[in-house]
């Protein structure tokens, strides 16, 4: 008697202890919160993904797209009704910013990565449609592109969307004067 | 040996595969995607070129500019007490220092919107708070602040305060005075605006 544990003198006390224990850790196994969304690129590959340069369609590049030749390219405009009430790309279809993260639209997004079918965003400028394609980039979506220019480039070229392939005047991140020069 | 502690112990080998179901942990404080979004499509990121040229030209302790373009275009010019982090080695941790200091307001410019803009979505994605863009980047710095071109006769007060503002502070970071184009005195109009009380917004 003198050597024997609460457990061997007890059985019944061990079988509950064993129970409350395991009911435990099964409730916090079912709590587990999954989120809905989840980033698959790190902010590193994020980074190099936007120094990378990669992603982007040029205007240009939307010309067989827009005569039928290719169909495997969704056009989104990112800007609200109104915007695209204004005037929009031939064949886009209108999904404000604020409801790309839906849950019908994520789903739909999906299925058009899943069919192999490319996804483009625009804004009325490239900037506007720049953090949504970012977002998209980071959930995993590799199938959603950026249109360099945006819409107002588009809408002054539209008539001749082929005749932009060499034209520098819409890719970001130019100096449009020598800083030094001028701001001396 | 009792069997209650065999089963016992497996049960624990079992429970503790439990553990493969966690989700992965990160090193890092980040947002969730959704509110990410949120944030990106509010325009409060922005920041114009004025409001920096007069946080500049008050002294503003609380603001930390930062250049994300590369060395060689820092070298050749920057905006006062700058510093330059270029874009490719945001995360570098020889930077992130200059990230997330409190009560400071950081604000990212490049020549134009985009790079500033991508560098804020990383850093947004981090949870760092107090940063910014300088909405137009350097292009519209010159336009602006060093060569501001003066609004048309029939612009409104505000116009006119924001011009007066960029002229006094085109003097004050180029040294120079502006050359207005000279305006013909023939018939002087006197006309009376409605002054407004909103702040001058300015911008590109």
């Amino acid at each position: 008697m003198s050597n024997k544990h609460v457990h061997e003198t007890n059985p019944k006390r061990t079988v509950i202890v064993m129970v409350i224990f395991v009911a435990v850790i099964v409730a916090g196994l079912l709590s587990l919160k999954t989120p809905r969304l989840t980033y698959v690129l790190t902010p590193e590959q994020t980074l190099a993904l936007v120094t990378g340069g990669e992603g982007c369609v040029h205007p240009y590049q939307l010309v067989p797209v827009l005569n039928g030749t290719v169909d495997t390219v969704i056009l989104i405009d990112i800007r609200n009704k109104f915007e695209f009430g204004k005037g929009h790309i031939k064949g886009a279809e209108n999904i404000s910013a604020y409801d790309l993260t839906n849950e019908e639209n994520i789903a739909r997004l999906k299925e058009f990565k899943k069919n192999g079918m490319a996804v483009v965003l625009y804004g009325n400028t490239q900037l506007e449609a720049n953090g949504p394609w970012m977002v998209f980039r980071q959930l995993g979506f590799d199938n959603v592109m950026l249109l360099l220019g945006g819409y107002r480039y588009y809408a002054l070229h539209k008539h001749n969307l082929a005749a932009t392939k060499g034209d520098k005047s819409y890719l970001p991140g130019m100096a449009d004067f020598n800083y030094a020069e001028v701001a001396k | 040996m009792n069997k209650n502690y065999l089963f016992l112990s497996l049960l624990m080998i079992l429970l503790a595969g439990g553990l493969l179901l966690l989700p992965d942990r990160t090193n890092y404080s980040q947002i969730p995607p959704e509110d990410l979004l949120w944030d990106i499509i509010q325009p409060t990121r922005y920041v114009t070129t004025e409001q920096v040229a007069k946080m500049i030209i008050e002294q503003d302790p609380t603001l930390e500019l930062i250049d994300v373009r590369d060395a060689d275009a820092f070298k050749a010019f920057s905006l006062p007490n700058a510093v330059n982090i270029p874009l490719d080695s945001l995360l570098s941790p020889n930077y992130s220092d200059y990230l997330g200091i409190e009560d400071m307001n950081a604000v990212f410019y490049a020549n134009d919107d985009m790079l500033a803009d991508q560098a804020w979505v990383i850093a947004k994605r981090l949870n760092y708070s107090g940063i910014y863009v300088m909405k137009g980047g350097l292009n519209c710095w010159i336009k602006t602040i060093i060569q501001p071109a003066p609004p048309p006769e029939t612009a409104s007060l505000d116009a006119f305060d924001l011009y007066d503002f960029r002229k006094g502070a085109s003097i004050y970071f180029t040294g120079k005075t502006i050359t207005a184009p000279k305006s013909d005195n023939k018939s002087k109009v006197i006309v009376r605006r409605k002054k407004k009380t909103k702040a001058t917004a300015g911008g590109c």
